[in-house]
């Protein structure tokens, strides 16, 4: 074998030091007394979210529900293209297309129907890096639960993005 | 709030109620883990997140003395009689929770030996969708399992007063 | 630099005619550094014993053995072994063509214990028949299951249902002992469900009093087809399913799988994605580390430590998620490079991390590694001779506690990590708390090596400018019609990956991770097979627990760290 640099973290025989168990039980408890008190009358950086209450920050490009992004006009930016439902791994995103009528250029696409199944979704976040229109993003919002399965299956109108897109509480999106 | 047909007919008498707070604030989960799910399952109950803030505190990995089942990964084909077995081994009223894509629907996992859903043998009542999901969303789902078993909203309630099972055949 | 050597990660062996004439069918020098030989299923015995035992060949560890199926070929299944040399560095891939009719090999296990497993999962998956093995049966798929599913004419989604009658027990588990030398022996059943097997492991074992006789492992509960997947998905896609094999450091597997196929493309991902990798694989690691530490004390009664070490990955997990968006999938690595750049605040928080992470590791030592209750409860618990975990198949960390110092990234090092100064720790009495003081080393040594990655971060970009392989950055897309075309025929079409093959190891957390990657230059891979080192170190685990008694074998469990998603895929 090549000669690799090795460290060798063999401690041998246990010493008569650590054989008495003393000294270590002191120090330990040392040490879960240093975070007790330290919890307690000191820094106080307890590790514990007072969820709901409190909400850890999570970055912005934490992967949650998705939101279908629309133009000025609340139209749906989608073309209908099918480039997310080919990239999800999951298969969970379903897409019916139509000619959309109000269309400045002729055939040009709009969904029907666009649906994502949430309880299939593995969140990866490939739909979002598939999309050639920025149409489709994701929020932060990841506090879900359901009590049926058909509840999960959104659809257009629960995923259109409500409102002016900086309210939205935005999570994962294409970076430039 | 949900209630399958919209009706409200059934009578929620003092002693449902009372047992309905009872039950909702001293869940006892037994952590049904298999997969990833699993490790962030052990997030809730670690330091940062600690489920016991919300009464259910003592996980029992002892199916006789939990009432509350949280599916937390993958189920298998292999594994599917033994998550079965350890469900009819729980006491009633029992509940159930699962977590994750795996166990609602099985994912991204269309495969010849994964369950497509926790619910084709036993019945659930909270799904939780993510992969995994966020601590924050399983709480969450605990949540609302307690405002359901508050409510009488539970496939246990729904069995006990006769209203038909509708997840299995959905989705 | 403590590495002397900079040669090619993979040497080329000698070749100066170790076999018989006529028993390889043909040599051939693959691209990925493995020196290929066909050979003949009459001849397979014959050469691998060589190969095993010339001085000059000396392939000492069976990394894999697997199938392949080509439905077009004559032949149709290729069964290929991966063998590897500790003392040369060279690697081997031994292919043995076999017909649809008569499937069947002679059994290597004589000559390699790690052949045991590996040839039952070809055989549940292929239906190649090993003659000689000892116990062929299914072991991924259950009791109930019909057909092979990785052959190409199984449906992927064809499901078998298993009840509860057709679960299994070994055969000797049900037997009644004629041993009259023991009153009574009592069979026990650890798992699939139990609080102490981490996961989906199930153990059968055989009491007698306290100790245990007999043990056996039923895998297999949490195989979820990754395989059968892969082939289903395109060449990104699969990135996310790498994620959830060993879900403890998804980042090493996403990373492993990328570096294999960029491997076969003929591409490198910029120096900076791969600094970034480096840095978010190390911590990964300590991640799997911490987790598979704190678990097993645990089981050992140690619950403090838990705290503390959930705390060290409470905060690499906020890292990621702040880079990649998930906390445990992160899916951040992609063929060609990463998703996209770390945040502006990358460096900082690692920094922080940096200062973070020894404080919690001096914790956990002072409270563990000197107590004298564990120690007693670990040393000389669950002894492996070096040789004998070598002849298991056994890397990593559990490898180098039993004095054997194999590290993939020192012995073919990858992604730069030759110019990175750190040490192997090795122990040598092989015991669990070896395993312990190794893994805890191998925290330290990582923490080393993202310092010195972290001081020489270089700009520019993380993904290749080739747009056969990645995406077009997406401000290009909206605005220029060349870049959408690529976009498209991307996301359509998927990366054209040339046809040929590809054996790619990394060093996982928990050893030799290994991608057999098999491309017909179609979009989707044609194969892919892991060589999980979970798999290897967990099929020895029955030999380990004979003789010792039950407590043991949780303590001996839980520093093997099996993580059932790779054990199983
Ligand atoms: S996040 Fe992934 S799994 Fe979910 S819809 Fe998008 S591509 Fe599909
Ligand atoms: S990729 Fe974008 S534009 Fe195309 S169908 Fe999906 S959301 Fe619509
Ligand atoms: S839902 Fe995702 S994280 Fe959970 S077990 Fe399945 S693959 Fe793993």
């Amino acid at each position: 074998m090549k000669n690799v640099a090795t460290v060798n973290v063999d401690r041998g025989p246990i010493p008569w030091t650590e054989r008495i168990y003393l000294g270590p039980i002191v120090r330990g408890l040392g040490v879960t007394l240093r975070h007790f008190l330290r919890n307690v009358f000191g820094k106080r950086d307890v590790a514990t979210i007072e969820w709901p209450e409190v909400k850890r920050q999570y970055s912005e490009r934490l992967r949650g529900r998705h939101i279908l992004t629309t133009k000025d006009d609340g139209s749906l930016r989608c073309v209908a293209c099918y480039m997310c439902e080919t990239a999800c791994p999951a298969n969970c995103i379903t897409i019916v297309a139509e000619e959309d009528p109000e269309a400045p250029v002729e055939w040009e696409k709009r969904p029907l129907l666009y649906e994502i199944d949430l309880l299939r979704c593995v969140f990866c976040g490939f739909c979002v890096d598939a999309c050639p229109k920025e149409a489709i993003i994701m929020s932060r919002q990841h506090e879900m639960a359901f009590s049926e399965r058909s509840e999960a299956v959104v659809g257009i109108e629960e995923l259109r993005q409500k409102g002016p897109i900086e309210d939205e509480d935005l999570g994962y999106r294409p970076y430039f | 709030m949900r209630q399958p047909d919209g009706s409200s007919s059934f009578l929620t008498t003092r002693v449902d109620a009372m047992l309905g707070w009872v039950r909702k604030n001293s869940l006892w989960p037994l952590p049904f883990g298999t997969a990833c799910c699993a490790i962030e399952f052990m997030s809730v109950v670690s330091s940062h997140y600690d489920l016991s803030r919300f009464g259910a505190e003592v996980v029992r990995f002892s199916p006789r003395q939990a009432d509350l089942m949280i599916v937390a990964g993958t189920i298998t084909d292999k594994m599917a009689p033994v998550v079965k077995r350890i469900y009819e081994q729980m006491a009633e009223p029992r509940y159930v929770i699962s977590m994750g894509a795996c166990a609602c629907t099985g994912g991204f996992y269309r495969a010849y030996h994964v369950v497509q859903g926790v619910d084709e043998f036993i019945p659930v009542d909270v799904y939780v969708p993510g992969c995994p999901p966020t601590p924050e969303a399983l709480m969450h789902g605990i949540l609302k399992l307690q405002d359901m078993i508050q409510n009488g909203e539970t496939q246990h309630d729904r069995l006990k007063h006769g209203k038909p099972d509708t997840t299995a055949t959905a989705g | 630099m403590t590495v002397s050597s900079t040669e090619s990660p993979t040497q080329r062996p000698p070749l100066a005619d170790p076999f018989p004439e006529g028993s390889v069918a043909a040599v051939e020098q693959a691209a990925d550094g493995h020196t290929v030989l066909t050979v003949d299923r009459s001849h397979l015995l014959d050469v691998l014993r060589r190969l095993r035992e010339k001085p000059e060949l000396a392939c000492d560890l069976l990394a894999d053995v697997c199938g392949v199926d080509y439905p077009d070929r004559e032949q149709r299944f290729d069964v290929v072994y991966h063998l590897g040399s500790l003392e040369h560095g060279h690697r081997f891939r031994v292919k043995v063509p076999l017909g649809e009719d008569d499937p069947v090999v002679p059994s290597a296990v004589g000559i390699w214990k790690a052949a045991d497993w590996f040839e039952r999962e070809a055989f549940d998956m292929f239906g190649i028949r090993f003659q000689g093995h000892p116990d062929l049966r299914r072991i991924l798929t259950h009791e109930a299951f019909h057909g092979h599913p990785l052959r190409k004419d199984y449906d992927p989604s064809q499901r078998w249902l298993l009840t509860e009658k057709d679960t299994m027990a070994p055969r000797w588990a049900t037997e009644d002992q004629p041993d009259d030398e023991h009153m009574d022996t009592v069979v026990l059943n650890l798992g699939p469900s139990h609080p102490a097997t981490h996961g989906t492991l199930r153990t059968v074992v055989r009491l007698d009093g306290e100790h245990i006789v007999k043990a056996e492992c039923e895998i297999g509960y949490l195989h979820r087809c990754f395989e059968k997947m892969s082939e289903t998905h395109g060449w990104q896609q699969v990135i996310p399913y790498t994620d959830r094999l060993n879900y403890c450091s998804s980042m090493i597997n996403g990373v492993g799988f990328a570096l294999t196929v960029e491997k076969m493309l003929g591409i490198e991902a910029p120096p900076r994605a791969q600094v970034v990798r480096v840095i978010l694989s190390e911590l990964s690691r300590i991640m799997d580390h911490a987790v598979c530490l704190g678990a097993n004390l645990v089981d050992l009664g140690a619950l403090t430590n838990f705290w503390y070490f959930f705390q060290i990955r409470e905060e690499i997990y906020g890292l990621l998620e702040k880079c990649a968006g998930g906390r445990l999938t992160v899916s951040y690595a992609r063929i060609g490079g990463l998703a996209h750049d770390v945040p502006a605040d990358f460096e900082d928080e690692v920094r922080k991390l940096l200062d973070s992470i020894p404080k919690f590791l001096d914790d956990v030592e002072t409270l563990v590694t000197t107590n004298r209750i564990f120690r007693d409860r670990t040393e000389g618990v669950g002894v492996i001779s070096g040789e004998e975990a070598l002849a298991w198949g056994w890397t990593g960390p559990c490898l180098r506690a039993s004095g054997i110092p194999y590290d993939v990234r020192k012995a073919h090092p990858y992604m730069g990590y030759e110019n990175y100064d750190f040490e192997v720790p090795v122990a040598t009495t092989g015991d669990t708390y070896a395993r312990y003081l190794v893994r805890m080393e191998e925290m330290r040594q990582s923490l080393r090596i993202v310092r010195q990655a972290l001081d020489n971060l270089p700009d520019g970009p993380v993904i290749t400018d080739d747009h056969h392989v990645a995406l077009p950055p997406k401000e290009k897309v909206y605005t220029e019609m060349e870049s959408l075309i690529w976009h498209f025929k991307l996301i359509f079409e998927g990366i054209p990956v040339p046809a040929g093959e590809a054996y790619g190891f990394t060093e996982g957390a928990n050893g030799e991770l290994g991608y057999y990657v098999v491309s017909d230059g179609g979009g989707k891979p044609h194969r892919i097979k892991v060589r999980p080192p979970c798999f290897a170190i967990y099929q020895a685990f029955p030999k380990i627990l004979e003789g010792l008694m039950i407590p043991d074998a949780i303590a001996i469990l839980g520093s093997l760290n099996i993580i059932a998603g790779e054990l199983d895929r």
